[in-house]
């Protein structure tokens, strides 16, 4: 008899489970029934659905995504979210934070476009914008940006543009190539966070004076690097994060880059491609100056134990907690006579498969206002997008860092900025994953500068479509 | 039930009669139904049909109207094969409206939604289950009758509230409306009463008047009950393992990318991933493309000697970088985390106190979180502030005030160096791996006659002896067991590497492994067709290395 | 030795809890030290925010003293004609030889430096800085008149031992770790109920009832068993794809609960079990239903604890599929070791913070683990026995 009971219960159980896991579906059921959703698939909005309550007329929810760097970028972004939902008419939105993980956050958003689960509108990094472009994964949006009044192209960056409105088919740019991606959410470069505890400590130069001397170049910054280094076996003198953009800053100021100029073949393996690698490689070898490469230099730096660490404008919010006395200043000028910056930018895209096209794409003109990426650049995470002297004066009083005129100096026309682009003559992340692990075993002592000239290239060449 | 016994109440054999002559009728119109439902699919009536579906949704309900026409026959005739058949297409419609229901009714997807509310009803859940656990105890009370009682009785009433509050908690009526609501289409209209049906008929079949009256035997029982026991586990193995893996098998012979329809491509997976070159080199520094075509191949590495060497090229250089680093990572971590297992398990083997506490203590890294034991390790790893490097530092500190020496402190930068990377990992797998395997040793040591060891002190052998001639001959089962199974899990190695390295290939692909590189080709390329014939390979080559364990083991064992 | 080991073996878990107890600061501590501490700071009069402790040492005396001010530039001055007189001034403190618009240089080495008037015992020798540093100012708190000035990061902070489990409930709020864990938690109890039930009626099924085809379907099952999962991770996702499961629990629990190799094991355990009594139970008019669940499962709890045991690791530990399947923007759907993948990269700067997470993930099995030792182990070993 006792069995009898435990059997009931037994069943119960199951039961009870089975049918709570209906309980949300009954608040997801009326929203399932508007008119707006499709009715074919499962939309990916559904998971929106549940938490808009049913209303009559229900707003068209959206899903959108940028990655954040750190979890002080996210409140930004959260916030964001939060006032355009109240200020976009008949759109209910959720932002979502993706991975922060270098590579994986793209190759998520793959998975999740494959599997139909990605949000309606995400941002994705110039470099990818092609790969994304190309596989039919993303919207050109080209036909509605015709229909839609007083929407310039002109009024971003002309880097990002020319690659936004790339179009493969005829492989032509412009505002009449039939081809627009998205538009650029911000554009970013690269500067030195200082420590200037340490840098005063070690009575090394003060980098922004010899910037405003214009004698900030790699010897200068060696010469700091090294006086601060000598403050401890566990201080450093220069930090950087083991991706493309810090190493290729190096390639470029000494006059070399990733590509040739029109991008269609490797240029790793030129004179002054491997002078800049031969340098950063002598920084971490040599004189090892620098946090080990592939180990991340952010935490020790916020720690407090690095003098001089290269990151872009994104790093301000997390930087802005740190407990030491920090500003920002140029990246020294290498032998071309330019520090060989990057304009870092990135793109809010919209999904293929997204069910509200129009919806989305008054979502990317909203995120990317200028009041709105004023918001974004105030709250210290990036630099607005759009040309305009407002915009930049505007960027300049957004404090700490007090010398924010380092990032400005950067994107200007004559520090002559590489624009971070994607490769449309062949595949972006299988080059960078050819051309990574190698600049990783010169600078970690695993290959030698020479060894990777004479082969680099041979590699890295098959990526690129005949 | 319906009408349908009630009908002829009066005459049990007349009323048998008639059931046997409906559920022929419903073989014969299923018969019908089935078939036509075959042919649909080439009419154009589903015009969003994709090839293949069409041609499963054909293959099946023609199959299942041929042999519900048989079945129809069978029952005429009065033979049992008809009443299995029947029951066979019965239980199997049954079981597909049943999954129907489920995922029209959002029951599959509405888990999501339980775990909306799972985190509060959890408690009543563990409430309920802390009740078992009382009325469990009751067992223990066995001479006092009234305590065992009691709390039996206390017990069953907290399981009873603790259900009950669960259920609330979980909405159970929010989810019950909503799958009414979500049935109430054509769809799910059709399965439920399709349901009814199929479950009319599986009743009218089984039941005993039919049975004898179609001269069921006792083994016609059994076999109908072993494939009823049976087919829950093999229709979810079929579904969601054997399905899936001829799936994987055809996907290896195409370029399927996940987005556009694939195409055929017959070898060429494969080709691309065995095609390697081994050319000679003329001197130990020449450039690979000198030596071999660098359109097709890449050089994967070089043996030197002397004034020349060995170049060694392949089409696909991470294919064969991540098979060296899975080889390289096997070979030393399954060693490292037998070994010292087999060594230790002989130790706590002995009947010394506090032996069941190290023997915990061995275990506990084996039942932790990959992810979670890979982000401690990498800030034990980490070269500047780690407590590995600091152990290390005070290791050399020392011994060179010890006896003199200058040493240099190494600073390890343990998973940024290509030359450690590796290594790094096949530490954490051997601290992991290793206490469960001395769990399994103690196990195959307590199945070792105490005689042996008996009989060989008798003859005088030391304790190294009967290590020797004993103890591991008799493991041997034992041991073979836990290394190939040690094997198979190390040549999967993802986790560790995934969380510790950035990039997850390491310091110049030092860390690339077989499942990361599928990983990689199948959801960052989406070279998914490519990615299937990866996990053809790296199947093969796990049971290569598994058959020359167990032949290893049989030669051994045929010695002894 | 046995316990050096076994330090060996737990000594990360210690880290991982003591860590993540920790502030921030004292995670990037060099040395590193197992126990939290924080620093100490006291409250001065004529300061309006309570100053920094730390340790100076006066006459050889150590003594607590607070940090008034950071950050004051000292130079290492030297004479230029004799080097071994040195003098320690603040910057401020010293002027330009001559004037600061005609200041006067000498030549050090090959290299032109600037002079400046500096005092030594009570004489102005014109020296040149030969190197420059800096210095915090350290007050007494009882007596702020009496100052000391060394290097503030070399200097040993005043600590007292505390914790921060408020650290746990950081990480909760930052990555709906609460979440993931009733996740987690469902998804394992889930699918360890499903694989029991499916794997106890299949492997009586072929233990127990003779019927044509059990053979080969059992030899199908066993030549399966060594087939890894990712083998079918490609498949299966676009499976997932087809039915609308993507990004579902349901593909966490559903595709899980059919394993052939617990099937086999049940199996192996099933036909131990003497016929006799099913015999009887069968005359008796049970039938097999019954005789199952009401004989032999009860009588085969430790097989089954056995098989719970490894299905649970199994699930609750469960990463790459995830990881593929469920949206990494989805967190309301993410488990455990999703949770902690993303957290790594948003945390990167807070080990606290990421220990914190994990220790949230290793340690309920932990505890299940102590709280069933004796039975846990000795199920996993008879697992292999007939191995």
């Amino acid at each position: 008899m006792n069995r009898k009971i435990w059997k009931l219960i037994n069943l119960l159980v199951l039961a009870a489970l089975a049918l709570a896991a209906c309980g949300a579906p009954a608040t997801e059921a009326p929203a399932a029934e508007a008119p707006a959703q499709p009715a074919a698939t499962e939309a990916p909005a559904q998971a929106v659905a549940t938490e808009a309550p049913a209303q009559p007329a229900a707003d068209v929810p959206l899903r959108w995504r940028t990655r954040p760097d750190n979890k002080e970028e996210i409140a930004v972004y959260t916030q964001i979210s939060q006032d355009l939902d109240s200020s976009l008419e008949g759109i209910t939105l959720a932002y979502e934070p993706g991975g922060t993980e270098g590579a994986n956050y793209q190759d998520q958003l793959k998975t999740e476009v494959a599997a139909g689960t990605a949000p309606d509108v995400f941002w994705i990094p110039g470099t990818d914008v092609a790969d994304f472009a190309t596989r039919g994964l993303i919207l050109n949006i080209a036909p509605l940006a015709a229909k839609t009044e007083g929407f310039d192209a002109q009024a971003f960056y002309s880097g990002p543009m020319y690659h936004l409105t790339y179009n493969p088919e005829g492989a032509k740019s412009g505002a009449d190539s039939g081809a627009l991606w998205g538009l650029p959410r911000d554009v970013s470069t690269f500067a030195l966070y200082l420590n200037l505890d340490l840098i005063n400590e070690a009575g090394a130069p003060d980098p922004r004076e010899l910037a405003k001397e214009g004698k900030w170049d790699w010897n200068a910054f060696l010469d700091v690097a090294q006086k601060t280094r000598a403050l401890g076996s566990d201080i450093y003198g220069y930090g950087a994060s083991a991706w493309w953009g810090p190493y290729g800053v190096w390639l470029n100021a000494s006059g070399g880059g990733f590509y040739n100029a029109d991008r269609t073949a490797c240029a790793l393996n030129t004179a002054e491609s491997l002078q800049g690698l031969e340098f950063q490689r002598a920084l971490y070898q040599d004189y090892d100056v620098a946090t080990p490469y592939g180990e991340d230099p952010e935490p020790p730096f916020r720690a407090g134990k690095v003098a001089m660490f290269q990151n872009g404008r994104w790093a301000t919010p997390g930087v802005r907690t740190v407990p030491f006395n920090w500003d920002v200043v140029e990246l020294p000028t290498g032998p071309n006579g330019t520090p060989g910056n990057w304009l870092f930018w990135g793109a809010y895209v919209i999904n293929a498969k997204t069910a509200h096209p129009e919806e989305a794409w008054k979502l990317v003109q909203a995120l990317t206002t200028a009041e709105t990426q004023g918001k974004v650049a105030a709250l210290g995470a990036n630099i607005p997008s759009r040309v305009s002297q407002e915009a930049l004066d505007a960027f300049l009083t957004f404090t700490p860092p007090a010398n924010n005129q380092a990032f400005l100096s950067g994107i200007t026309e004559a520090a002559k900025p590489t624009a971070e682009g994607p490769l449309w003559a062949g595949s972006w992340p299988e080059y960078d994953k050819i051309m990574g692990p190698a600049i990783q075993a010169v600078l970690t002592g695993g290959k030698t500068v020479e060894d990777f000239g004479a082969t680099i290239c041979d590699e890295a060449n098959k990526v690129f479509t005949k | 039930m319906t009408e349908i016994p009630n009908q002829s109440n009066k005459n049990p054999a007349r009323q048998n009669e008639f059931i046997l002559r409906l559920l022929s009728l419903w073989r014969g119109l299923f018969s019908v139904l089935a078939a036509s439902g075959a042919i649909a699919p080439w009419l154009g009536i589903f015009p969003n049909l994709r090839l293949w579906q069409g041609l499963l949704l054909t293959t099946t309900l023609g199959l299942a109207s041929i042999f519900s026409a048989i079945a129809a026959a069978e029952i005429i005739k009065r033979r049992h094969k008809g009443r299995t058949i029947s029951l066979f297409i019965d239980y199997l419609g049954l079981v597909a409206c049943i999954l129907i229901i489920l995922q029209v009714g959002g029951v599959f997807i509405g888990i999501d939604a339980l775990a909306e509310v799972f985190g509060r009803s959890i408690l009543f859940l563990l409430a309920a289950f802390v009740g078992y656990l009382i009325s469990a105890a009751g067992d223990y009370f066995e001479s006092r009758s009234t305590t065992q009682k009691i709390l039996r009785q206390v017990g069953k009433w907290i399981v009873l509230i603790g259900m009950v509050l669960f259920l609330l908690t979980a909405n159970i009526f929010q989810g019950l409306l909503a799958i009414i609501n979500k049935l109430a289409n054509p769809m799910g209209i059709t399965a439920i009463v399709s349901l009814i049906i199929f479950g009319l008929a599986l009743w009218g079949m089984w039941r005993e008047p039919t049975a004898s009256a179609l001269k069921a035997k006792t083994n016609h029982e059994q076999m109908l009950n072993g494939w009823l026991f049976l087919s829950p586990n093999l229709l979810g193995f079929l579904i969601f393992f054997a399905g899936p893996l001829l799936l994987s098998f055809y996907f290896s012979f195409t370029d399927s990318d996940a987005f556009n329809t694939p195409k055929w491509v017959g070898v060429e997976n494969y080709a691309k991933i065995l095609n390697i070159t081994i050319k000679p080199l003329a001197a130990p520094d020449q450039l690979a493309r000198e030596a071999l075509d660098i359109q097709v191949y890449d050089e994967v590495g070089r043996i030197k000697f002397g004034n020349g060497g060995i170049l060694f090229g392949a089409e696909d250089k991470l294919f064969w970088l991540a098979l060296r680093n899975t080889l390289v990572y096997a070979l030393f971590a399954v060693p490292l985390s037998v070994i010292p297992a087999l060594l230790l398990s002989n130790i706590l083997n002995s009947k010394l106190p506090g032996m069941k506490f190290f023997r915990a203590v061995y275990f506990i890294p084996s039942i932790a979180a990959i992810v979670g034991i890979s982000l401690v390790w990498q800030w034990l790893y980490n070269a500047t502030i780690g407590y590995i490097n600091y152990f290390i530092t005070i290791g050399v500190e020392f011994w060179n005030n010890l006896f003199n020496t200058g040493l240099i402190d190494p600073k390890i930068n343990w998973v940024s160096d290509e030359k450690t990377a590796l290594l790094a990992i096949i530490i954490i797998a051997a601290w992991q791996t290793m206490g469960f395997n001395t769990v399994l040793f103690l196990a195959g040591l307590q199945n070792i006659p105490g005689e042996l060891y008996e009989a060989a002190t008798v003859d005088g052998a030391g304790p190294w002896d009967k290590f020797w001639r004993i103890t591991l001959p008799m493991l041997a089962p034992t041991t073979f067991y836990v290394v190939s199974t040690t094997t198979i899990q190390a040549m999967q190695v993802f986790e560790q590497v995934f969380i510790l390295m950035n990039p997850p290939e390491g310091p110049n692909n030092s860390t690339i492994t077989l499942v990361l590189y599928l990983y990689r080709s199948g959801f960052q390329n989406f070279k998914q067709g490519y990615a299937s014939a990866l996990a053809w390979v790296l199947f093969i080559v796990i049971f290569g290395l598994t058959l020359i364990q167990f032949q290893n083991q049989r030669k051994n064992s045929l010695y002894e | 030795m046995l316990t050096f080991f076994a330090l060996v073996m737990i000594f990360p878990f210690i880290y991982m809890v003591a860590t993540s107890l920790k502030i921030p600061a004292d995670t990037f501590r060099y040395p590193p030290r197992i126990l939290p501490r924080d620093p100490i700071t006291i409250a001065v009069e004529g300061f309006k925010d309570p100053l920094p402790l730390y340790y100076v040492e006066i006459q050889g005396q150590k003594q607590e003293y607070a940090l008034a001010k950071s950050n004051i530039k000292v130079g290492q001055y030297a004479d230029p004609g004799n080097p071994t007189i040195t003098a320690e001034r603040r910057l401020t403190e010293v002027k330009p030889t001559g004037g600061a618009m005609n200041q006067k240089t000498a030549t050090i080495n090959g290299k032109e430096e600037k002079l400046f008037d500096v005092e030594v015992d009570g004489k102005t020798i014109p020296m040149y800085l030969a190197s420059q540093t800096t210095v915090g100012e350290f007050i007494d708190p009882k007596n702020p008149s009496s100052k000391v000035y060394q290097n503030v990061r070399l200097s040993t902070p005043v600590e007292n031992l505390s914790s921060h489990p408020e650290n746990y409930t950081n990480v909760v709020a930052l990555q709906g770790i609460d979440r993931a864990l009733t996740n987690t938690a469902l998804v394992t109890i889930l699918v360890v109920l499903g694989q029991l039930a499916t794997s106890i009626v299949g492997g009586y099924a072929f233990a127990r009832l003779k019927f044509p085809g059990r053979d080969s379907v059992f030899i199908f099952y066993l030549g399966t068993i060594m087939i890894p999962f990712v083998m079918l991770i490609v498949p299966l996702y676009q499976l997932m794809v087809l039915i609308g499961w993507t990004d579902r629990l349901a593909a966490l629990i559903v595709p899980w609960m059919f394993t052939a190799y617990g099937t086999f094991l049940m199996r192996q355990h099933f036909i131990t079990f003497p016929k006799e009594i099913e015999e009887a139970a069968l005359l008796d008019g049970a039938s097999r239903l019954q005789i199952l669940t009401k004989i032999i499962v009860p009588a085969s709890v430790p097989a089954l604890a056995t098989q719970a045991t490894f299905t649970f690791l199994y699930a609750w530990n469960s990463f790459l599929w995830p990881l593929v399947i469920i949206n990494v923007g989805n967190e309301k759907n993410h488990v455990l070791t999703l949770a902690l993948n993303v957290l790594r990269g948003r945390a990167s700067d807070s080990p606290n913070l990421i220990l914190a997470g994990a220790a949230i993930a290793i340690l309920p099995p932990l505890v299940v683990f102590i709280l069933g030792q004796r039975f846990f182990v000795e199920s996993v070993a008879s697992s292999g026995v007939k191995g």
